[in-house]
């Protein structure tokens, strides 16, 4: 078997494994501890807290917004980028169509890839800078955190470096990251794209039933 | 001639970089039967010739200034950033070996140099340098110092990667400069304080530390040579980028030629910075990773502006307990 | 109607005797980790791991903290805060503690040292940050976790230890038993008001504190007045009248259930539907958020802050004030238990505004408005002292941003911060209570 067979092959396998897995495995292991009830008497409910909760954390809190601009420049255009290019970067496009059966959608001219995928760099390379140069991430940052900025980096590099589509070996090197990527991403802080969502319901409810604007 | 500055340039390049092979086979003894007619498909002394074909240039049948403009690219060009670069490289392992790097012994109380934007912007620009540089060298180099290592298909590979990333940071080069500078020109104005400095050689050739403010003059140097250059950069590259923009073949050329020097200056001076910045001064890095540099250093390197913090700070204790 | 400074420099000076007050803990040192991680155990459900596995290290609820804002110190970090609880999570309960356990290192006795300033000294479990957090984090509940656990491990600080074994023991607070009470009620009558005192059925159980009695003796007067002027079926109980509750503040679970305990049997006893809280902002959500899981089931009546109740009354028309605040520039500070804790936002203003002063907003204001600094137990925390005064700096330059003549609250705790901090930095504006002042707009 051969590099090229093996990274499209059996790794891509077993990484959707590992990636579904893990993740519905650290979902049901969250769950599983149950909630404490709470018995005080709500003053508004609790599930119109965690619905908005869901939501407004999306902008930053009143008066914050002027302390964290660099955060809110990188990490918006970092992740809005990266879905950008996952969900409509033509090449995913005909991938998802090829690979996973989906019906094909209509991807994003070259141009809008580029400029993209330019402003995903950016924001991440903030992001990153931001971790490594502010004392305050530079004190809660794991390893882990880092390796999962670089490992995203290293992804979204060479899968623009594969951007000429001539050369089978730069598309091989894009895949295997993404298999890497995918089979780290459970055990990582990486799995903060769906555990937001539980933290920000708990939250949510829990201010929501004091009838404090979450 | 629409573009007689491209000669110039290549002009330029040519007595500054003479060519290699000056001695190729004379040719004004012997008349070539074939130089009337190809006199004329140069263009030279015919109209231009005539097509349908409807296109920028496309009445062009040989480029008359390829030639130069190969022997440009591969004889000077490369051959003379090689030596700059080694050149560069060898000074400054010269100099570390001989006179070693500055050190000053730390008081142990810190000041404040570069605020946390200061920093990720400045290593935003460094690292995005430094993918361009190694992009852009195997780009120009390649050829030379990649392919005889990887062989073709390698290489094949190795150029399109470089090519597409380093078409991609291209940009991100521009964003992170003009960020850059609009950040720290402030304190890269030249003042008189520089002069002297540089007259000092900053004190290399010995006398102590000439006073500097918060850039001494070298610094400055550098700051300039990035703002220039890293525009000389940036336009051509954009031409280069998007050759659209431009009329016809000569702008182009000229880009080429204006990326390839101004680059190459660049890099050579990004090596003097870099040696500087780590080996050469010590505790120079820490204010750029940490904010943070030592008081001793501070009074040692930028005597000037430590002396204004400790007014700044001064002032301001005394207002508080007016204002209490 | 201003407080007494001397008698408030008195009081400020028995607080910093506290600490030689407090007895020695028995949990011995060999146990503490254990008895941490029992309680860590005990209090992670799906919330709280959802929060500690949300967390993407950004650092912005940092932003948030007055004690970060105000030192740069990454020390004061709110997440950093909670580290041995998420390595605690990690290493023995989250979903790949196999993994973790090689790789990350336990909770060591010395770590707990270093996070008790850290949870005590340096937090008031505002929940500022909670509300800065783009992942939703919710720190300060799990702050509180912290302090349960240290509590469990007998690291609370000495002062506020002092104050909560005064409580546990003798069910008294800085030695206000119902001796002093009836004194305070006394000076009152003497003075011709009507004080109903344990009545034997009532619609309303007011509670005060244990400051009202020894330092704001207006805010107590005012709350009779208010309370009869309303002419409600109400009443003080001699066995069930502090509202302050040192076993939550210190974090001591014990201490805190029959701190609690006591009100809620006594309010049972008289038939209330209501207990109101005086302007004693810890106790309001010890009551109306905590009290019920601490008795185990709902409880059958309302929990009300006087400044929430107040402010009904107002809203529904059933009290109308004086405008004796016309032509004054007053802003008000939401009292972190009471606002972003409680939700108690409208109505103090609804009150201000019936009071007909100028009222103008922090730049920092209702849920996002930054701590006094002397919030969960931090004013009897001795060496806490350098750090609330940070808070109050930056309180006083926001007021002053407002061209705000004084400063209102409803709350006792940071009352004392301001009046602290005032006195530290001779600072000319009043901090006043909401209380006191719809007591001198009563309707005559
Ligand atoms: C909608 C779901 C998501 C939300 C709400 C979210 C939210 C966040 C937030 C708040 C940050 C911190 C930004 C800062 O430092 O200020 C962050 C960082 C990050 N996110 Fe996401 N994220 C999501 C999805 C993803 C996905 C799918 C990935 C996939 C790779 C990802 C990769 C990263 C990385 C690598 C960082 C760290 C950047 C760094 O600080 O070094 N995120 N995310
Ligand atoms: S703001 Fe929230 S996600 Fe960011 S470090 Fe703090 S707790 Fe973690
Ligand atoms: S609760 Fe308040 S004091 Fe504590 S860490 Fe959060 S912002 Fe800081």
């Amino acid at each position: 078997m051969t590099v090229t067979e093996f990274v499209d092959g059996p790794l891509w396998y077993f990484a959707l494994a590992v990636f579904f897995l893990g993740i519905a495995w650290r979902l049901v292991v969250i769950l599983a501890n149950g909630w404490r009830g709470d018995l005080s008497r709500p003053r508004r409910s609790g599930l119109t807290g965690s619905v908005r909760a869901l939501f407004s954390r999306f902008a930053p809190a009143p008066g914050i917004g002027r302390r964290i601009g660099l955060h809110l420049t990188g990490g918006y255009l970092f992740h809005l980028g990266l879905f950008a290019l996952l969900l409509f970067a033509a090449p995913h496009v005909a991938f998802y169509a090829e690979r996973l059966s989906l019906p094909a959608w209509q991807p994003m001219p070259h141009w809008a890839f580029v400029l993209v995928s330019e402003l995903a760099f950016i924001g991440l390379m903030l992001l990153w800078l931001n971790r490594v140069l502010n004392p305050v991430t530079r004190l809660i940052s794991s390893t882990g955190d880092h390796l999962s900025s670089i490992l995203t980096f290293l992804v979204m590099l060479s899968g623009c470096l594969a951007l000429e589509q001539a050369h089978e070996p730069l598309r091989v090197l894009h895949f295997f990251l993404v298999e890497v990527l995918m089979i780290y991403f459970p055990f990582s802080s990486l799995m903060h794209a769906f555990t937001f969502v539980l933290s920000r319901e708990a939250l949510g409810y829990r201010y929501g039933r004091r009838g404090v604007p979450v | 001639m629409r573009h007689w500055w491209v000669w110039v340039w290549l002009c330029l390049g040519a007595t500054l970089f003479p060519p290699v092979h000056a001695a190729g086979p004379s040719t004004d003894k012997v008349l070539n039967p074939g130089a009337e007619l190809w006199n004329e498909v140069r263009g030279r002394q015919a109209a231009p010739a005539t097509t349908q074909v409807q296109g920028r240039d496309s009445q062009v049948l040989v480029n008359e200034w390829g030639e130069h403009f190969r022997d440009y690219r591969r004889q000077r060009f490369v051959r003379y950033s090689g030596y700059l670069l080694a050149g560069v490289v060898s000074l400054l392992l010269l100099y570390h070996l001989l006179h070693g790097g500055l050190e000053v012994t730390e008081s142990g109380r810190k000041v404040l140099r570069f605020e946390l934007t200061e920093r990720i912007v400045h290593w935003l620009l460094a690292g995005v340098f430094l993918l361009l540089t190694v992009t852009g060298v195997v780009l120009a180099f390649g050829r030379f110092v990649v392919l005889p290592w990887s062989g073709p298909e390698v290489f094949a590979v190795i150029a399109s990667a470089s090519k597409e990333g380093h078409n991609l940071f291209g940009p991100l080069f521009i964003v992170a400069l003009l960020w850059f500078f609009v950040l720290f020109v402030g304190r890269n104005l030249p003042r008189l304080v520089d002069i002297y400095w540089l007259i000092r050689a900053g004190g290399m050739l010995g006398g102590g530390h000439p006073a500097a403010g918060f850039f001494n003059g070298g610094e400055k140097i550098w700051f300039w040579i990035l703002t220039i250059g890293g525009l000389a950069v940036s336009t051509s590259g954009v031409v280069l980028d998007f050759p659209a923009l431009v009329e016809g073949r000569n702008p182009l050329v000229l880009a080429l030629v204006v990326h390839g020097i101004a680059a190459v200056v660049l890099i050579a001076a990004s090596f003097g910075h870099m040696y500087l910045g780590t080996l050469g001064v010590k505790g120079s890095l820490e204010g750029m990773k940490s904010g943070l540099v030592d008081e001793a250093w501070a009074h040692a390197h930028h005597v000037l502006w430590y002396e204004e913090l400790n007014r700044k700070a001064q002032a301001e204790s005394s207002a508080r307990e007016q204002g209490q | 109607m201003a407080v007494d400074m001397n008698v408030f420099r008195g009081f400020l000076q028995q607080v910093r005797q506290l600490p030689a007050m407090a007895q020695p803990t028995e949990c011995p040192d060999t146990e503490r980790v254990a008895a941490v991680k029992a309680v860590f155990k005990e209090r992670i459900d799906a919330g709280v791991a959802s929060h500690l596995e949300a967390c993407v290290h950004c650092g912005i609820c940092a932003e948030a903290c007055h004690f970060f804002v105000q030192t740069g110190d990454p020390q004061f970090t709110p997440i950093h805060k909670l580290e041995p609880l998420r390595r605690f999570y990690r290493r023995e309960k989250g979903p790949f503690a196999w993994l973790y356990r090689l790789i990350e290192r336990d909770i060591e006795e010395t770590d707990l040292e270093q996070w008790q300033r850290l949870v005590y000294d340096s937090c008031t479990e505002c929940g500022r940050c909670s509300f800065a957090c783009p992942q939703g984090v919710d720190i300060a509940h799990m702050v509180v976790i912290m302090r349960r656990a240290l509590a469990n491990a007998g690291l609370i600080p000495a002062g506020l230890r002092a104050v909560e074994q005064e409580q546990g023991s003798q069910g008294t607070v800085f030695g206000v038993g119902p001796k002093q009470l009836m004194a305070a009620v006394e000076a009152l009558r003497v003075r011709g008001y009507e004080v109903p005192v344990d009545k034997d059925k009532a619609d309303v159980l007011v509670l005060t504190a244990t400051t009202d009695i020894l330092l704001f003796h207006d805010a107590m007067e005012s709350t009779v007045r208010i309370m009869n002027h309303l002419g409600v079926d109400w009443t003080i109980h001699t066995c069930a009248f502090e509202g302050a509750n040192f076993g939550m503040l210190s974090g001591y679970e014990k201490v805190q259930k029959a701190a609690s305990e006591r009100i809620i049997r006594e309010a049972i006893r008289c038939g209330a539907k209501v207990v109101i809280i005086p302007e004693c902002g810890h106790a309001y959500p010890a009551m109306r958020w905590e009290g019920a899981n601490e008795h185990g089931e709902p409880l059958p009546f309302e929990v009300m802050a006087i400044s929430e109740f107040i402010g009904r009354q107002v809203m529904d028309g059933k009290l109308s004030l004086k405008p004796i605040g016309k032509g004054r520039r007053v802003t008000y500070h939401d009292p972190c238990k009471v606002g972003r804790h409680g939700g108690v936002f409208d109505e103090p203003r609804a009150v201000l505004d019936a009071l007909g002063v100028e009222r103008v907003e922090l730049p920092d204001n209702r849920e996002m408005n930054y701590c006094c600094g002397g919030g969960a137990g931090l004013f009897v925390i001795d060496t806490a002292e350098r750090y609330r005064a940070l808070a109050f700096d930056l309180k006083r330059k926001q007021v002053e941003a407002t061209g705000a003549q004084s400063l209102i609250t409803a709350c006792d705790s940071c009352r004392l911060s301001f009046l602290a901090g005032t006195d530290r930095t001779q600072w000319d504006r009043p901090i006043e209570s909401l209380v006191e002042l719809v007591g001198q707009a009563l309707p005559d």
